[in-house]
């Protein structure tokens, strides 16, 4: 990433262009800490990344030489299953932590869109936990769906038996991705609730003068309204899911077998607790591809915004 | 702002409830498990009323956890301080300059900022390790720089572009400099903008324990996060004592919060979607 190609705009008059060159070019300076930074400790390492990926590194050669095997970890990992399975996981997984991180964002904005006190309570409660380190909330959803934990204690109040909601293959994935998407929510109702506020009272009394259910109103006033916010949070809500970690760290370690390994926690896995630094970074290039992909959609949309 | 329709459907009454639920009990059940005694733990009869000790707290606190205290307010003061200088200009000058470049630049900020952190964690231990840095401060807080600096740039330049360049170009007509114009008169205009990604950048590093857990060689030098992320890990959890750790490593986040939140609700909107 080098800034050296500097395109000068066309100024009216010559004064006001050596003017505006001068200011435009002292603000390269501006630039060159973070290029520099982010060239060595961003960048870079994303290099290594790629060719750790296509080299033979086990934690004895990891400061010495890498062996070149072209994409033999990428081979090693789709025809062993293992990939593919994590690849499967993390798909599952994205897709509800988005659905559940996007209906629940708008339900709580509508249902919060108000003045009263308990809405304003229950917003900073929200935003409080979303502020929370994910591992203090990936600890408190651990003990609270444990076999003898709250939830089912009520479980077995109602005279069911409990719930193996982190200790089964089928349910574990399921459970953290929720959990995941509750602690997303509280971000994406914070961007809803400021989209729903922005629409003119008008578009309400008009409604509401023709009739209009509360269902009608949500449906024919606040879901168009919300368009452009929507896509915009799905993108980062994907992009949020795809990058989660945490929660399944701390929640089930990919376990049930490999039931929660989802792509991040496979390359962690396999580096740092298998130390094949290479299977990790073949894994870890894998889903820095899919990254690629939604931050070309993401910053398309910005752009355009922008020029807009 | 006046809401025409005044009685409350039965489904928004519905969905707060369930808010309430979903988020105010395990708030209030951190909270209440960390003052229990172990027996009292498990089982419903205890759930609600039970004798309160602090128990857990005098375990907690042992001279491990205020290491961890310092540890955590080091790496997350210094990186934030850092990711700020590194930031501000930064953002300010993607934010003026035109053509392709911003463009280019923004571009590569967002991929940065998407790449998952485990893709960064097992590159930058080996260059961490060739660099001998690993088991330091030093090695952590880079890590945490590089990982917030896309973050706080994306966010801090939307601040930047609502600064009308007229203010600057007055400025400039009376003679002062770039950097002064950029110091005393664009600076304090954005600083609602700066307390906001201060806020959060510091947040996500107090919470950051991928990079505390692997650059660390030994638990000794953990912070607060790196902590619990262990504790809750092992087998045969002490949940009074893990809840315990989790109330200690939240407190300075509900501090900072109070002071900020309304800050964080305007910031956020703007950033988040910009």
């Amino acid at each position: 990433m080098t800034y050296l190609t500097i395109r000068v705009p066309n100024w009216p008059s010559s004064a006001l262009r050596r003017r505006g060159r001068r200011a435009a070019k002292s603000r390269w300076i501006y630039l060159v800490p973070a290029t520099v930074f982010l060239g060595a400790l961003a960048i870079f390492p994303l290099v290594q990344l790629a060719r750790l990926s296509v080299s033979d590194v086990q934690v004895q050669n990891l400061n010495s030489d890498w062996p070149f095997v072209g994409v033999r970890n990428f081979i090693d990992g789709f025809s062993s299953g293992v990939l593919s399975q994590s690849l499967a996981n993390t798909l599952v997984f994205v897709t509800i932590v988005t659905v559940v991180g996007l209906v629940g964002g708008i339900a709580a904005a509508v249902a919060l869109r108000g003045t009263a006190k308990i809405t304003g309570v229950l917003l900073a409660a929200m935003v409080f936990i979303w502020a929370l380190p994910p591992v203090v909330n990936g600890s408190v959803w651990k003990f609270l769906l444990a076999d003898d934990g709250l939830v089912n204690n009520v479980v077995n109040l109602a005279g069911l038996q409990s719930f193996p909601f982190l200790y089964d293959e089928r349910y574990a994935l399921i459970s953290v991705a929720v959990v995941n998407a509750w602690a997303v929510i509280p971000f994406n109702t914070l961007v809803f609730r400021a989209a729903v506020l922005n629409v003119p009272v008008e578009q309400f009394e008009a409604a509401q003068l023709d009739g209009a259910t509360p269902a009608q109103e949500f449906g024919n006033v606040i879901l168009p309204a919300l368009r452009p916010t929507t896509i915009v949070l799905a993108v980062l809500t994907i992009v949020y899911a795809f990058r989660s970690f945490d929660f399944v760290y701390v929640m089930t370690k990919g376990g049930p077998g490999t039931a929660t390994q989802t792509l991040p926690y496979l390359s962690y896995q396999q580096a740092f607790v298998g130390y094949d630094f290479s299977a990790g970074a073949a894994t870890a290039v894998v889903a820095v591809l899919f990254v690629l992909i939604l931050a070309g959609v993401y910053a398309r949309s910005v752009l355009k915004e922008e020029s807009e | 702002m006046t809401m025409v329709r005044k009685p409350t459907s039965p489904i928004t009454i519905g969905v707060r409830i369930a808010l309430a639920v979903v988020y105010l009990v395990p708030l209030l059940w951190i909270v209440l498990t960390s003052f229990k005694d172990g027996a009292d733990v498990i089982g419903s009869s205890t759930a609600l009323f039970f004798r309160p000790t602090l128990d857990a707290y005098r375990n907690a606190l042992s001279p491990e956890l205020f290491t961890a205290l310092g540890q955590s307010t080091v790496i997350a003061t210094t990186a934030t301080a850092i990711v700020l200088l590194i930031a501000i200009p930064a953002a300010y000058a993607l934010a003026r300059v035109r053509g392709i470049v911003p463009t280019i630049g923004l571009s590569v900020l967002i991929v940065l900022q998407m790449v998952p952190q485990t893709a960064t964690v097992i590159p930058l231990f080996q260059v961490f390790g060739s660099l001998r840095i690993l088991d330091s401060n030093t090695a952590v807080i880079l890590a945490d720089v590089a990982l917030m600096t896309p973050f706080a740039i994306i966010l801090l330049r939307p601040f930047f572009r609502s600064v009308p360049p007229a203010l600057e170009e007055a400025a400039s007509v009376d003679g002062a400099s770039s950097f002064r114009t950029f110091r005393s008169i664009v600076l304090p205009v954005v600083r609602n903008g700066i307390a906001t990604t201060a806020t959060l950048v510091f947040l996500i590093i107090w919470g950051e324990f991928l990079y505390a857990v692997n650059f660390f060689l030994t638990p000794g030098n953990y912070p607060l996060s790196a902590l619990l992320a262990q504790q809750v890990s092992s087998y045969g959890i002490n949940w009074p004592g893990l809840m315990a750790l989790g109330v200690i490593t939240s407190v300075p986040i509900l501090v900072l919060f109070l002071f900020t939140y309304r800050l964080l609700k305007e910031g956020l909107t703007v950033g988040a979607v910009k």
